[in-house]
C-alpha cells in the first residue's frame, strides 16, 4: 500500500461505527438506555440474564466494538442473555445527579425492569471498571436482587501503591475543581493519557504507521480511537462524590461508605463473586482489585488474573478467547 | 564508559545507528501522503507530527554522532548531554494537563498590586486581585511541573544512552532494528516519567495547578456573572438555584409517592422513564 493509500485508508476508517451485535432498547429513564442483545446461540445460564453495568467515564460500546473484539458477542456465543446499560451523555441539566441517583434510582430501575420481565427475584451482574464499583454498592444495598456478581478491572482499594490517579487527586480540592458544573470528558481524557504519555500519545501512532497497513487493523485502531476520545462529560455531583469518597477517602476499604443514607458494607456481600483482574492494568492496579477478597463476606469467591492491560481486557484477541468463556464456565454451576 | 564512546571506538556503530534512524524516518515518511495529496484542512493533524518526530530524532542523532566522530575533544558524555537536550526540547510542549485542558484558559490578567481596596469598586478590585493571584499560582505550578517533566526527559535520555549497549543489529540495517531503538526510548521515557509522576513533588505541583485553576475559574465566573446581571441576562447561578428547587420538588414527590404506595417499585417515583415500544 502506498503512503497516499494508507492515508486514504485511515481517513475512510475514521467513520467506522463501533458496535456489531444486534440489540434493542428495552427501557429508558432520562438519558439512560437499557439494551437487550439478541441471542446468537442456544440459551445457557439457567435463564438468568446478565446485566452489564459499565463505567460512567467512557462509552459502553467498547464491550461490543467489532465482531472479533466483542466481549458481549463472546457472552452471547456462550448462550447468555445479555443486557447493557448505556448511561448516555450527561449535560448541564445533569450536574446535580448524584451517585445515589445512579445506583439507587437508575440502576434499580434497570434491575427492576429485567426482573419483572423475566419474573425473577435476582439476576447476574457484570460490573466493569467504575461500573464494578457501582455494582458492588448496588449489591450491598440490594443483596437479594443479585444472584451472582462479576467484577472486571474494578478498583476497590483506591490507595494501593501503584495507583497513580489516586496519588494525583489526593490533594486536589475536588469540590472546587468540579464547582457546580460537570467535569469535561476532554479534561479527563487528558488526565488518563498523561498516566503514560509516551505510549499513549506517541508510540501508539508510530505503531499504527509502522505496522501492517491492512484495512481490518486500521479500522480496529480507529474504533478504539473513537472510544478513547468519545468520553462523556461527568455529572458534577456524582463525580465529586466518586473522587472524594473512593479516591481520596477510600471509604469502601474503610467501611465508611453511605449511599442514599444507607451504609454500604462489603462484608454483607455474601453472594458468589468472580473478580477479573488485568495484571498489566495501569488504570486499576491489580492490588486495587484484589483487595475485594478480604472485604467481602462471600465464601464463594473466585479471582482470575489475565496478563492484560485495562483496555486489553475488553478488546484484545486473548480476552476474546478467554474472558467470555471463563465467565460462562463460572456462571454455569451457579 | 558511555555507550556513545563504545560506538565511536567500534567505528561502525555510529553510522549504523544513524542509518537505522534514517530508515525508520523513511519508513514513516512513506506512510504519509504526498504533500499535494494532503488535504488542505488537515492542518498537520494526523500522523504528520509523528513523521516529523522521527525525522527530527534522526537528524539529532546524526548531528550528535557526526560531531562525536569527528571532534576528539567532544566527549561521549557531551554527546549524551546534547542528545538529552534535544529530547527535552522536542517533548517540552507535549500536551500534558498543565499545558492544556485542565488549566485556566484565556488571557493572563493584568498584574495588579496588592493595594488596599476601598470605595465603590472595592469588591471588583479584590476579585481581580484574587484572579491575578490565582494566575500567578497557576503559572508557578506550571513551571514546577515543566521542570519535573524536563528532568524526567533528561533522566530518560541518560537511561536510553546507557541501555543502548552493543548493537544487536545485523550489518544490513532493518526497520525492525530501528523500531527497537525507538521502543527502547519510549520505555526509558515512561520509566523516568513514572518515577517523577509518583513523586511527592509532582503530586504537589499538579494539585496546586488544579486548585489554582479552580480558583481562577471561580473568580472569572463571578466577574462574568456580574456583567450578565448588569444586562439582565440569566446567569448560571440562577439556573443552578432553579435546578436545586426542581430536585427538591422531585424528592418531595418521590417521598409522597412512597407514602401512598408502600410497595411501589424500587426506585420510588420515577423520572421520565418508559418502556421502549418495540
Amino acid at each position: 500500500m502506498t503512503g497516499a493509500a494508507f492515508y486514504a485508508a485511515l481517513a475512510a476508517a475514521s467513520h467506522c461505527a463501533a458496535g456489531c451485535s444486534q440489540k434493542e432498547a428495552v427501557w429508558q429513564s432520562d438519558k439512560l438506555t437499557l439494551y437487550r442483545y439478541r441471542p446468537i446461540a442456544r440459551p445457557a445460564g439457567g435463564g438468568v440474564p446478565l446485566l452489564i453495568v459499565y463505567a460512567l467515564v467512557n462509552r459502553p460500546y467498547m464491550m461490543d466494538l467489532q465482531e472479533d473484539r466483542s466481549l458481549i458477542r463472546g457472552l452471547l456465543a456462550e448462550g447468555l442473555d445479555v443486557y447493557l446499560i448505556d448511561w448516555g451523555y450527561p449535560d448541564g441539566a445533569d450536574r446535580f445527579t448524584t451517585l445515589a441517583d445512579y445506583i439507587d434510582d437508575y440502576l434499580v430501575g434497570c434491575v427492576d425492569y429485567i426482573l419483572n420481565t423475566h419474573r425473577l427475584n435476582a439476576l447476574n451482574m457484570l460490573g466493569v471498571c467504575q461500573g464494578g464499583v457501582l455494582s458492588l454498592c448496588f449489591t450491598a444495598l440490594h443483596p437479594k436482587r443479585v444472584r451472582n456478581l462479576i467484577t472486571m478491572v474494578t478498583p476497590v482499594d483506591f490507595h494501593s501503591p501503584a495507583d497513580l490517579l489516586s496519588k494525583w487527586v489526593s490533594k486536589i480540592d475536588v469540590a472546587a475543581w468540579v464547582g457546580e458544573g460537570n467535569v469535561s470528558g476532554d479534561a479527563l481524557n487528558q488526565l488518563f493519557l498523561s498516566l503514560m504519555p509516551f505510549r499513549l500519545m506517541h508510540q501508539k501512532y508510530v505503531d499504527l504507521l509502522a505496522g501492517s497497513p491492512d484495512q481490518d487493523r486500521i479500522e480496529n485502531f480507529m474504533r478504539v480511537e473513537q472510544w478513547i476520545f468519545d468520553s462523556p462529560d461527568q455529572a458534577g455531583a456524582a463525580f465529586r462524590e466518586f473522587v472524594l469518597w473512593f479516591y481520596q477517602e477510600n471509604r469502601l476499604v474503610k467501611n465508611r461508605l453511605e449511599i442514599a443514607g444507607r451504609k454500604v458494607d462489603l462484608h454483607t456481600v455474601r453472594l458468589p463473586l468472580l473478580n477479573l483482574i488485568g495484571k498489566r492494568d495501569h488504570l486499576v492496579p491489580p492490588a486495587a482489585s484484589a483487595a475485594l477478597q478480604r472485604l467481602v463476606g462471600s465464601d464463594d469467591y473466585t479471582v482470575l488474573e489475565f496478563d492484560l492491560g485495562h483496555i486489553g481486557m475488553y478488546v484484545s484477541a486473548r480476552a476474546q478467547r478467554e474472558v467470555p468463556a471463563a465467565i460462562a464456565r463460572w456462571l454455569a454451576p451457579r | 564508559m558511555s555507550p556513545f564512546a563504545v560506538r565511536m571506538e567500534s567505528g561502525i556503530v555510529d553510522h549504523e545507528l544513524w542509518r537505522q534512524w534514517q530508515a525508520f524516518a523513511t519508513l514513516l515518511s512513506s506512510a504519509g501522503p504526498a504533500p499535494q495529496a494532503r488535504p488542505a484542512h488537515d492542518g498537520g493533524f494526523g500522523f504528520a507530527p509523528f513523521i516529523d518526530a522521527a525525522e527530527r530524532f534522526t537528524a539529532a542523532a546524526r548531528t550528535i554522532l557526526d560531531g562525536a566522530g569527528s571532534a576528539s575533544a567532544r566527549t561521549a558524555d557531551e554527546a549524551a548531554r546534547t542528545f538529552s537536550d534535544f529530547l527535552r526540547e522536542h517533548f517540552a510542549d507535549f500536551q500534558m494537563p498543565w499545558n492544556a485542558g485542565l488549566g485556566a484558559a484565556g488571557v493572563q490578567p493584568a498584574p495588579m498590586e496588592n493595594s488596599p481596596a476601598f470605595g465603590p469598586t472595592r469588591e471588583h478590585q479584590q476579585r481581580w486581585q484574587r484572579t491575578a493571584e490565582a494566575w500567578r499560582r497557576i503559572d508557578d505550578a506550571r513551571r514546577r511541573l515543566q521542570r519535573l517533566w524536563s528532568d524526567a526527559l533528561s533522566e530518560a535520555a541518560t537511561a536510553f544512552a546507557a541501555r543502548l549497549g552493543p548493537p544487536p543489529y545485523a550489518a544490513a540495517m532493518s526497520a525492525e532494528a530501528a523500531r527497537k531503538l525507538y521502543d527502547l526510548w519510549i520505555e526509558c521515557a515512561e520509566e523516568a516519567y513514572a518515577r517523577a509522576a509518583h513523586g511527592e513533588a509532582f503530586c504537589e505541583a499538579l494539585s496546586e495547578f488544579v486548585n489554582a485553576s479552580s480558583q481562577w475559574r471561580r473568580e472569572v465566573q463571578a466577574s462574568i456573572e456580574h456583567s450578565a446581571k448588569l444586562l439582565d441576562l440569566p446567569t448560571r447561578s440562577e439556573i443552578n438555584t432553579l435546578s436545586h428547587r426542581l430536585r427538591s420538588v422531585e424528592e418531595q414527590l418521590r417521598a409522597a409517592s412512597k407514602t401512598r404506595k408502600p410497595r411501589a417499585p424500587a426506585g420510588g417515583a420515577k423520572r421520565a422513564r418508559r418502556r421502549v415500544k418495540r
